[in-house]
């Protein structure tokens, strides 16, 4: 076994090496190919935070009418409190709800405005964004209420759009990792072609299947492996320093999934590719 | 030691290779294997290097049917058996001694029996002073007989030869030829194939002559051509 050990290790570095041509451009094959995944997940990922973000942003907004009573107000008060759907409340008074319809509309329309046509409101954060409409729908025919408003149509929007991004994205990914995986087993292939006599000669002397495949798969696997540490390295530049805005901009331990992700990807294009690269030689 | 039961081999373009050979080759016997191109030679020794399946027949080899083999056993059927080709196969990027050694390593040897083993094998073929040289630099005779060192350094019971002598002038294949008795008297059974009249003429040895795939000959001490006998 110490044997094997060594002779493998030897003839996976002496091939690296004597094929060095080949395996710079099987690295950088599998390079370019992850990097285009690695970039299309970080994508997919920050898409999903600047949405997970906006979302946060969400408030559902119950308006009461101007002349709502008092116990009217009290009651939505106590009836947003028990709703489970909704986190969190504040009260804007006609006066309050005034001055910021002043300082938003335009001049001629605010200076006709008086505080008691302007309608009081609660200014709601729901526990789920998602679950803004059901609040809308809950509330909308209680008396006293003029109308609630919700950002529905946007998010839902919002959502659709991202969700059809993140489907691109990793449809896009899935088409690279795969072309990535074919040029490796190309480029292998071709390796293999160029050595067929000496594998012939292996298979002549009774080497064992494993003990001619061993070192070639190691061979694909290092080879898939470095390319994969190029594609994080270049991925991981272009997160740093590109001045995407910072909802897109993804933590530490995202980033360091994404890649690890990708260095796996490549450990596996590499090892498979040549796997099934050798497999016809093998056959007598 | 090789046992051959009515072996019939057909290929899927509808070429008949082998037709119905029953032979039997003791342990230690040198077998000349002659015809014409197309008589079936090289067929008979991929058949028995397992490289091909009869499709009739079986073949028995140390006792053992070798139709009966898992795949996974057929390298460890050919550590038993040396080949010699016409075109030498040497790796070309390898020298005299790695291409020697690697018949060692590849079926796991250590170090140390690969260090004792190649120099003795490589002075027996008389090229201990070449054993740094590549291939290339070697003259075809040489490069037949690092070929041989090849295939007998793991001592295999059967050595077989596809036209060894193929590519070689008369003097070069006279040296092979001294070579591969020298291995038979070791005990190791010879099976080669060949159109060299004057050397099967010479060596006196058991001849098996076959004709588009079928056997018509078979003599102990025999000669190339059949034509032949009738002047003796």
């Amino acid at each position: 076994m110490r044997v094997y050990f060594r002779y493998a290790f030897k003839e996976t570095f002496s091939n690296l090496w004597r094929n060095r041509m080949m395996t710079v451009a099987a690295v950088l094959t599998v390079a370019v190919s992850l990097s285009l995944v690695g970039g299309a997940l970080l994508l997919k990922q920050s898409a999903a935070q600047a949405s997970f973000q906006w979302q946060q942003g969400t408030r559902v907004t119950v308006w009461m009418q101007p002349t709502a009573s008092t116990g009217e107000i009290s009651t939505i008060k106590t009836q947003l409190a028990i709703m489970p759907i909704v986190k969190d409340c504040v009260y804007f008074t006609q006066a309050q709800d005034f001055q910021e319809a002043k300082k938003l509309l335009p001049l001629p329309e605010s200076s006709v405005l008086t505080v008691a046509e302007v309608p009081s409101s609660y200014q709601c954060i729901p526990t789920v964004p998602s679950d803004a409409f059901l609040v809308r729908s809950t509330l909308s025919n209680e008396p006293g209420i003029y109308e609630v408003t919700a950002p529905n149509k946007q998010i839902r929007e919002m959502n659709k759009v991202i969700r059809v991004m993140q489907i691109i994205f990793l449809a896009l990914a899935g088409v690279l990792f795969f072309s990535a995986l074919v040029l490796i087993l190309n480029t292998i292939r071709m390796a293999i072609f160029s050595r067929r006599r000496e594998v012939s000669v292996m298979k002549l002397v009774g080497a064992t299947n494993w003990f001619i495949r061993i070192p070639y798969i190691t061979e694909g696997f290092i080879q898939g492996l470095l390319g994969a540490i190029v594609a994080i390295g270049a991925v991981t530049a272009l997160h740093t320093w590109y001045p995407l805005p910072t909802q897109f901009k993804l933590s530490v331990g995202d980033l360091v999934g994404s890649n690890a992700v990708v260095l796996i990807m490549g450990a596996v294009i590499g090892s498979v590719g040549s796997a099934v690269a050798i497999r016809r030689f093998l056959d007598v | 030691m090789i046992r051959f039961e009515n072996v019939s081999k057909t290929y899927k373009n509808g070429t008949s290779a082998l037709k119905d050979i029953t032979l039997d080759i003791d342990k230690g016997e040198f077998v000349f294997l002659v015809g014409a191109s197309g008589s079936g030679k090289t067929t008979f020794l991929r058949l028995l290097l397992r490289e091909e399946l009869p499709d009739r027949g079986r073949i028995l080899e140390a006792g053992r049917d070798i139709g009966d083999l898992p795949k996974w056993r057929v390298p460890y059927l050919r550590r038993n058996i040396g080949c010699v080709f016409q075109d030498f196969r040497l790796l070309p990027n390898k020298s005299v001694f790695e291409n020697v050694a690697f018949a060692l390593e590849v079926i796991g040897r250590p170090r140390s029996t690969v260090e004792s083993q190649v120099p003795q094998i490589l002075e027996l073929v008389g090229l201990t002073d070449k054993s740094k040289n590549l291939p290339h630099e070697l003259s075809g005779g040489e490069q037949q007989r690092v070929a041989i060192a090849r295939a007998f350094v793991n001592r295999p019971l059967i050595l077989l030869a596809d036209e060894p002598t193929g590519n070689l002038d008369p003097t070069n294949s006279e040296s092979i030829m001294a070579l591969l008795e020298r291995i038979n008297r070791t005990g190791t059974t010879v099976v080669m194939a060949t159109h060299d009249k004057g050397l099967v003429d010479r060596m006196r040895r058991r001849v098996v002559e076959l004709d588009r795939g079928e056997m018509i000959r078979d003599q102990v001490r025999g000669v190339y051509g059949i034509d032949e006998v009738g002047v003796l």
